[in-house]
Parts: C-alpha cells; sequence; structure tokens
C-alpha cells in the first residue's frame, strides 16, 4: 500500500504540474494540440489550466517591442549619399497568424529588416535631403552672427514627419497579414557619409571665415566712419570757431569805427582840428635823427627866422 | 577542484549504493519530517515578507498577474513563489545622457564623450553638423505601464530621445541651435518627448531636457574661435577709433572757445580803446575850441620843439635865394646822419 502510495502521489503531481501554467503579465499564450491551435489566445495574466500533455504552451510578448534597424547607406533624390538609422516600435496583434508565418521572433526580426529598410529606402530615395532633415518652413529665429548673411533655407513641401509617416503607412500594409503591427517608425539618426561629411565642414569652416572677414572689415569701416565723423566734427568746430571770432572782431570794427567817426566827424572844425592833432602825432612818430629835413623858411615853424613880423 | 573530486569518486561510485544509506529514511523517519518541515517553515518565512524602499513602489504579481501595489514599507505576500513582487523606483529622477557619459560624479565630475560623438553628431536644418550633448531628466509616473507596455523599455526611451532631438535640431538652423535657440529646442523636445512617450505609454513623465555642450565638430572649431577674435578684433578697431575721437573732439572745442574768447577779448579791446580815443578828442577838442588859433599854434610849436631836436640833418632854405640847391650835398648830410 505505502509502497505504492509513493509513486501515485508523483504521478498526480506531475499531472496536476503539467495541467497548469502561468501567463505572465507581458505574454500571451496559444494553446496547441499535437501542434494544432486549440482554442482563442490567452491575454490575461495569471494562473491557467490545460490538458496536460497532449497541449503544448507557446508564449508571446504582449508589449511593444523594439526594431532598431542597422545604418543604411542611402541616396537621397538629389543624390547625396547619408547614414539612415531608424528603428521602429512593433507589436503581435494576432499571435496565432504570428507563430503561423514568423514561427518566432527572430523570424519577425529578418522580415521587419526586410520591410523597413526597403521602405527606408524608397522612401529616401524619393526626396531631397533637406525634406528628410526638416519638418516645417519656420522661419529661423534672428541670431547675433547671422544678422546680415541672411541663410537662405530652400523650401520643403513634404518634410521628416510626413516622409516618416509614408515608410510607416506603406510598412504597415505589407505586415498585416503577419499578425503584427508597426506602431511607430522614427528617424534615429541621419548623418553624411565621411565623403560628404568632409565636404560640408570645409563649407562650413568656408562659411565661418566668410562671417570672420565680414567682422574685420566691419570693424574696419566703422573705424574709418569714426575716424572721418572726427575729422569733420574738428574742422566743424574750427571754422565754425573762426567765423565766430571774425564775427565778433568785425563788430567790434564796426563798432570803434562808429565811435571814431561820432567824435571826429561833429562838425568841418572837429575834422581840420582831428586831421592837424593826427599830423602832429605823425610828425612826433616819423622824424627821428635818421631824418633829414629840408626846411624853408616860408615854413610857419621858421617863418619868424627872416623877419620878427612876417604876417 | 571540483573536476578532481569527481574523478576522485569515480572509481567509489559503483560502491556508493552498497552502502546502506537508503536505510536512512527508514529508521530515522521523525528526525527526517522534521528537518523538511524545517526547511518548509524557513522557504515560508523568507519568502512571506519583504520591504520597500521609501522612494519604490511594488508591484506585487500573483502567478504572473498584477494583483496589487506596495507603499514603501514591510509587507506580507502569499510563499513560495506563488507572489512576487517588482520593485520600481518612482520617487527617483532618473537620467539618460547622450553624447557623453558621466565617469566619475562629484564636484568636479569627469565626463567621457570620446566615443559617444555618434549621439551626439547630427544634422541641423541649413545642413550643416552639429555635435549635441544633452540630457534627459525622468521619473517613472506609472510603473505599471513602465514595466508591462514596452520591452525594453530605457532603450525604447534612449531611442526616442535621439530621434526628437534630431527632429527638433533638424527644423533649426545651425546658428539658433548653437545660440539664441537653445531654449527652445529643449523645450520643445521636452515637449514632443513626452507625447512619445505616451503615445507608446512607457509611464514615462519627462521633467526636463538640459541641453549641455553644443558645438560645431572638431574640425570646425578653430574656424568659430576664428569669427570670435574677428568680432573682438572688430569691437578693440572701433573702441580704438572711438578713443581717438573722444582724445580729440574735447580738446577741439575747447580750443575753439579759446578763439572765440581771444576775439570777444579783441572787441572789448578795440571798442574801449576807441571810446577812450574819441573821450580824449573830445575833451582835448573842447578845450581848443576856446582858443583855437594859439592851442593850435602852441601845440604845432610844441611839437616842433619836440621832434626838431631829434632831428641831425636839418637845412633850411630861404626861398628868395635861387641857387642853392646845387650846394646842397645830400649824401654827405646822409652818410653824416648815418653815423
Amino acid at each position: 500500500m505505502n509502497k505504492l502510495l509513493i509513486p501515485l502521489i508523483i504521478v498526480v503531481v506531475l499531472v496536476l504540474f503539467n495541467s497548469m501554467y502561468v501567463v505572465q503579465e507581458p505574454h500571451q499564450v496559444i494553446i496547441t494540440q499535437f501542434g494544432k491551435p486549440v482554442g482563442d489566445p490567452v491575454m490575461t495574466p495569471g494562473l491557467n489550466f490545460k490538458t496536460p500533455f497532449i497541449q503544448k504552451v507557446h508564449r508571446f510578448e504582449k508589449r511593444f517591442l523594439e526594431w532598431d534597424g542597422d545604418p543604411n547607406q542611402l541616396p537621397t533624390k538629389d543624390k547625396r549619399l547619408i547614414w539612415v538609422n531608424n528603428y521602429a516600435r512593433w507589436r503581435i496583434t494576432d499571435p496565432l497568424l504570428y507563430f503561423q508565418r514568423l514561427q518566432n521572433e527572430r523570424g519577425a526580426q529578418t522580415r521587419l529588416d526586410d520591410i523597413l529598410d526597403g521602405e527606408t529606402r524608397n522612401a529616401i530615395a524619393k526626396y531631397d535631403l533637406v525634406e528628410v532633415v526638416r519638418i516645417t518652413n519656420r522661419e529661423p529665429m534672428e541670431t547675433e552672427v547671422a544678422a546680415e548673411d541672411e541663410v537662405i533655407l530652400e523650401e520643403i513641401y513634404h518634410g521628416r514627419d510626413k516622409i516618416r509617416l509614408e515608410i510607416l503607412a506603406n510598412s504597415q500594409k505589407r505586415t498585416a497579414d503577419l499578425g503584427i503591427e508597426i506602431l511607430d517608425v522614427e528617424f534615429k539618426r541621419i548623418n553624411y557619409v565621411a565623403d560628404v561629411q568632409r565636404k560640408v565642414y570645409e563649407r562650413m569652416i568656408s562659411e565661418r571665415q566668410r562671417i570672420a572677414d565680414r567682422f574685420k572689415s566691419e570693424g574696419q569701416g566703422e573705424a574709418f566712419r569714426i575716424r572721418g565723423e572726427k575729422d569733420r566734427e574738428l574742422l566743424r568746430i574750427r571754422s565754425e570757431a573762426y567765423r565766430k571770432a571774425q564775427e565778433i572782431k568785425g563788430n567790434a570794427d564796426a563798432e570803434a569805427t562808429n565811435i571814431y567817426a561820432a567824435a571826429y566827424d561833429r562838425s568841418a572844425e572837429t575834422r581840420s582840428f582831428y586831421e592837424f592833432l593826427k599830423t602832429m602825432e605823425a610828425y612826433k612818430a616819423t622824424l627821428d635823427k635818421e631824418s633829414s629835413l629840408v626846411l624853408s623858411t616860408d615854413s610857419d615853424f621858421y617863418r619868424f627866422l627872416k623877419s620878427g613880423d612876417s604876417q | 577542484m571540483n573536476d578532481d573530486q569527481r574523478f576522485d569518486r569515480g572509481p567509489q561510485g559503483p560502491q556508493g549504493p552498497q552502502i546502506p544509506e537508503i536505510k536512512l529514511p527508514q529508521f530515522d523517519a521523525g528526525k527526517l519530517r522534521f528537518i523538511v518541515g524545517a526547511v518548509l517553515v524557513l522557504i515560508l518565512a523568507f519568502t512571506s515578507f519583504y520591504t520597500i524602499d521609501p522612494e519604490e513602489t511594488g508591484l506585487v504579481l500573483r502567478f504572473g498577474k498584477y494583483v496589487r501595489s506596495a507603499e514603501p514599507g514591510l509587507h506580507f505576500k502569499m510563499p513560495f513563489g506563488v507572489e512576487r513582487v517588482l520593485k520600481v523606483p518612482i520617487q527617483r529622477q532618473l537620467k539618460e545622457e547622450f553624447g557623453f557619459r558621466t565617469v566619475k560624479a562629484g564636484v568636479k565630475s569627469q565626463y567621457s564623450v570620446k566615443p559617444y560623438q555618434d549621439e551626439s553628431n547630427m544634422l541641423t536644418g541649413d545642413l550643416n553638423a552639429a555635435m549635441v550633448e544633452w540630457v534627459v531628466q525622468y521619473r517613472i509616473a506609472d510603473p505599471y505601464k513602465y514595466l508591462f507596455q514596452v520591452r525594453n523599455v530605457e532603450k525604447t526611451f534612449r531611442d526616442m530621445s535621439e530621434a526628437v532631438m534630431r527632429k527638433v535640431v533638424g527644423d533649426h538652423i545651425f546658428n539658433e541651435v548653437l545660440t539664441v535657440g537653445r531654449a527652445q529646442v529643449a523645450l520643445q523636445v521636452t515637449t514632443e518627448l513626452q507625447e512619445l512617450c505616451d503615445q507608446y505609454e512607457t509611464g514615462i513623465k519627462v521633467d526636463q531636457v538640459v541641453l549641455q555642450d553644443v558645438n560645431a565638430p572638431d574640425p570646425v572649431k578653430p574656424s568659430f574661435n576664428a569669427v570670435n577674435e574677428a568680432q573682438q578684433e572688430k569691437s578693440k578697431l572701433i573702441n580704438q577709433a572711438q578713443s581717438e575721437y573722444n582724445r580729440e573732439i574735447p580738446k577741439a572745442k575747447g580750443e575753439a572757445e579759446q578763439t572765440i574768447q581771444e576775439a570777444e577779448g579783441y572787441a572789448l579791446d578795440r571798442v574801449n580803446r576807441s571810446q577812450g580815443d574819441a573821450a580824449l578828442f573830445t575833451a582835448i577838442y573842447e578845450a581848443y575850441r576856446k582858443a583855437p588859433a594859439v592851442t593850435r599854434n602852441r601845440m604845432y610849436l610844441e611839437t616842433m620843439t619836440q621832434v626838431l631836436p631829434q632831428v641831425q640833418s636839418k637845412i633850411i632854405v630861404d626861398d628868395d635865394l635861387k641857387g642853392v640847391l646845387p650846394l646842397l650835398n645830400l649824401n654827405e648830410s646822409k652818410s653824416k646822419g648815418g653815423e
């Protein structure tokens, strides 16, 4: 009795354990019986039961899964080679279909590689590089450096977001019968290939040089302008002062002349007296020991020399 | 060592079962039950409680199914792995670094940049290349979503951050990203990243996106410095010219003022003198008028008296004498005068 009990317990435990299975929170499960799917996929997590031994449990992720593409060298419509590295999120929507078509995640990733890489290539080749880089035609803000050399931006007609959505839509069509759904595709990295990169750097350097040269010449120009302004100011100040001084002097001279005239030009008498006075002053000033003087006895001074009464 | 032991036991193997070990449960069944019971009690004890740290929250799973969450403190659960606990640090602010990694945090943190240039290298809207380093600070707002909605959520989050940053930078021109547009870029990335997080149901709340170093790529850097230098040079030239201006103009203004003041002085001098002269003349004239003939003669004679002694050569000629002129030796008198 005792000898039979132990194997019996072991068998019961085995059967019991084989008829129970746990569905984890992030998982969904399909049950197959001799390889044939049985019932609906089990979506609710927790403890579940199945027919032991003959039914098999296949677990699949319920969560959003990642797909990270390899960086690809792709040509754009304007013949520029760029590295494009995008990623996608996807999930298993129909585990049964998924199980039938793709078997497991490795199969799914490979298929996604084909679909997404292909659609990305198609989309990139259809558009110019700017379309892939920018989203909108927004006006850039004013920056200190770019104030004068306006960056001329090519207008875009589609933009990164639209291209992304195009890839997504096209890929979604192709995954519809695989039991999976692509939720989102994003460009993670877009970069120039090395050759182009070097040329871009060269262009950036020359652009900076242009800006630097502009600054230098702006500085010089401004300095010249200030010097010119300074010279003009100097000339203005000096000439204005001269004009003012001359005006003042002229006015004074005129006033003095008026005063003299008022004093000397009162009558015939004052005029002759002034003449006499000035003549006397002139004699004093002009006659010195170097002068030779020939005087006639007719002169007023010597008229008494010949006779005490010449009158 | 293990292998050696196994080899040692090898030959003893066949002898093993012959030792009457199988009799052990039979002859001491009570003791065995006790040991098994004790082990079970111990496992029961150690698997039926758990603690949650202050910054964490716990998610309790019963047979893989989420049943409840637990606040910080000591809690009990069903033992033997029926209930398991996942701990998520919801209060902690987490951060992801892009384009660099903090090697050693501290007062003087050390950073590693070189190997992460792939992350920071991106294209701007005017098709230039920029190196953008940034940090995303975030918290786990919904631990259930964080754990069960997205697999590999951290990698997903990093991918999302990179994609959004590149998208936003791609919509700005190079100069904006480097200078005035920094704040706007950071803000826009924060908003769009949060939208994407909600769309993916990551349960992540983005607190802040901080732009760190935003630079030109290394080969282009020197030419950027050249621009800065040129800017300095520009200011220097302007300042020099300005200082010359400032040095000379006030001086010239002073000089002009001097000229004008001198002219004013001249004017005063001129007017005063003329007034003086006029007053003098008038005074003399007034006196003269009282006896014009005498005064006139007096003044004439006084002048002559004053003047004539100074003149050394004087020739007085009588008008009535004719022919005196040929006798006049002008040269002699001149040379005499010269002595």
